[in-house]
């Protein structure tokens, strides 16, 4: 049997599954034999419980945790927003793990017909935030806000002919797509978050991304990000405020820039990269790097704590998975977590895409608007 | 013993790593002052962070009660809290910097700087320091290049010091020189 016959065996047999993306490809996790729903109340018990080890593959829970718990967890609050009751987060342990090659092949019987999408804010109304943000910005309340808009569809998709195409278009680092029987989720997440690896860890935010075309090379983007102002600045206030999330749990002077302002190319796009890199203090726990780490800053904006509290008072519906985090922690305490981003949360039939762009000084709104717009493109597409 | 005055901002903890390289250091957030802590220090640092000193009446008390009395250094908002408590406007600028590196010069004789030495720093304030500013004892020891701003003060009577930009920011080129020096002043 092919191991592009199992995808679709394991795909027409129900079974829930996630796949995600690894170095060579991508991994397959199956047979869960436990789901844990999050809540405020059991996440710390659920971060904290020893579990005893079986097998180095499936030693893990894999899952992921909405932006919503991880406000709670930093004891931000979230203030009533409408919300579709979707999960605040969910892990799952794994019995079987396959590896895929970044060729993913699958073909779908049935496929959706160009629904219409409903934006949550229009242009009016967008720009109307925006300047509020920007007097907040000259008050000097937030260095950086990035405001969420929301694309929403009726809709029955199939979640692995999405993923799928979207791989052959975007092969993202931190793709992945869970698969259950009441949702699905499907992201092109470029970013990690969180990489630890014993009292290793690193974080690699990305501000600034352009599109590949056959005139622009990698030195060509490294120009172009270098001239762009307004995402040097950008990128300048991510890579310290990571540098301070990591100094929370990290050894004193073991935080170092390790790559500081680089391109990274990959299959259509050029990104903007730093990698940031610690020695874990000696009795931080997964639950302290969590709460330091996330929600993840590039998403958020800057200083975090006020920017949140700008962003939740302005915000009118729950954001669900966006900018929340999916990943695994293995039982020994390795951790790899990403930013959700670019995903697509199909949910009781009705599929949610939510993008944001940050509002600095110099920005425009209807220029972000628009960008808004281009970031939600590429899954709306999917919709074709 | 350094204690940080937090102020809810999001560089704090690199001010904290980048004094951690010289003393012990303990912070708490401006809404959980420690007196007793503050009473064991040597040096109290005011963190940066958002809004304007005026947010901030329980740092202001702090300053009063503990001025002359403990080494005090102000980053950012700090350096602005800290003049602001001795009678100077904070105002919007026109061009805000969040994210930027600038060059600044020492521009006075009575720094513990060399005169005219130019440093990188990276820079994130929307507001300044309203010029002129008259006080005694608290000189304006560095401007930037371009713009002219204050970007540092100096109290070598108090040993009150004070800078509008990050000297624990990667943009800052030998902060830790900066810190050092003000430290074993």
């Amino acid at each position: 049997m092919t191991k592009t016959n199992q995808l679709t065996d394991i795909n027409n047999s129900g079974r829930p599954y996630i796949i995600y993306r690894s170095k060579k490809g991508f991994d397959l996790y199956t047979d869960f034999s436990k789901k844990v729903i999050l809540n405020y109340k059991n996440i710390n018990n659920f971060l904290s419980r020893k579990y005893k080890r079986k097998s180095i593959n499936t030693d893990l829970f894999i899952g992921f945790f909405g932006y919503e718990l991880l406000n709670n967890l930093i004891e931000v609050k979230i203030p009533k927003q409408k919300n579709i009751s979707f999960p605040k987060g969910i892990f799952y342990k794994p019995e079987k793990k396959i590896s895929l090659s970044n060729n993913l092949k699958y073909k779908t019987s049935h496929r959706s017909l160009n629904p219409k999408f409903k934006l949550n804010i229009n242009r009016n109304t967008y720009t109307k935030i925006f300047n509020k943000f920007k007097k907040k910005i000259k008050s000097g309340e937030t260095y950086q806000i990035k405001i969420c808009t929301k694309y929403k569809t009726k809709s029955k998709i199939d979640p692995l002919d999405f993923f799928v195409r979207l791989s052959k278009t975007n092969l993202a680092p931190e793709a992945f797509m869970i698969r259950d029987n009441n949702y699905s989720i499907i992201s092109c997440s470029p970013e990690n978050l969180i990489t630890r690896k014993g009292s290793f860890i690193s974080t690699k935010p990305i501000a600034g991304t352009v599109k590949k075309t056959k005139i622009l090379n990698r030195n060509d983007a490294l120009k172009y990000f270098k001239k762009n102002i307004k995402e040097t600045k950008e990128h300048n206030m991510i890579v310290d405020m990571e540098r301070n999330d990591l100094s929370r749990i990290c050894k004193i002077g073991s935080v170092k820039l390790y790559k500081q302002k680089i391109v990274e190319e990959y299959k259509d796009l050029f990104h903007y990269v730093s990698l940031i890199t610690g020695k874990l203090k000696r009795n931080i726990k997964n639950i302290d790097i969590i709460k330091a780490m996330m929600p993840g800053g590039s998403v958020i904006g800057c200083p975090k704590i006020s920017t949140l509290n700008l962003l939740n008072n302005q915000e009118k519906e729950n954001r669900n998975i966006y900018t929340g985090s999916f990943g695994f922690i293995k039982f020994n305490g390795d951790m790899r977590f990403n930013i959700i981003i670019r995903s697509i949360l199909n949910f009781k039939n009705t599929s949610e895409i939510s993008v944001a762009s940050g509002v600095v000084v110099d920005s425009n709104a209807n220029h972000e608007f628009n960008e808004n717009y281009i970031k939600a493109k590429a899954l709306i597409d999917l919709f074709k | 013993m350094i204690y940080v005055i937090d102020h809810n901002d999001s560089f704090t903890h690199n001010v904290i790593h980048q004094f951690s390289c010289f003393d012990k250091v303990v912070c708490d957030n401006y809404d959980q002052i420690n007196i007793n802590k503050i009473k064991k220090a040597s040096v109290l640092v005011f963190s940066p962070g958002p809004g304007n000193p005026s947010d901030y009446p329980e740092t202001s008390k702090i300053y009063n009660k503990f001025k002359g009395k403990k080494k005090m250094i102000g980053i950012c908002l700090g350096f602005q809290q800290i003049l602001f408590c001795e009678g100077a406007k904070i105002i919007e600028q026109k061009k805000i910097y969040h994210g930027f590196q600038s060059n600044i010069r020492v521009v006075n004789n009575k720094s513990l700087f060399k005169r005219g030495k130019t440093f990188k720093v990276g820079r994130y304030h929307s507001l300044k320091l309203k010029e002129p500013f008259k006080n005694n004892n608290f000189e304006i020891t560095m401007r930037c290049l371009e713009s002219k701003v204050a970007m540092a003060f100096e109290n070598n009577i108090d040993k009150i010091y004070g800078f509008q930009f990050h000297p624990e920011s990667f943009l800052t080129i030998n902060g830790n020189l900066l810190i050092k020096k003000i430290l074993s002043a």
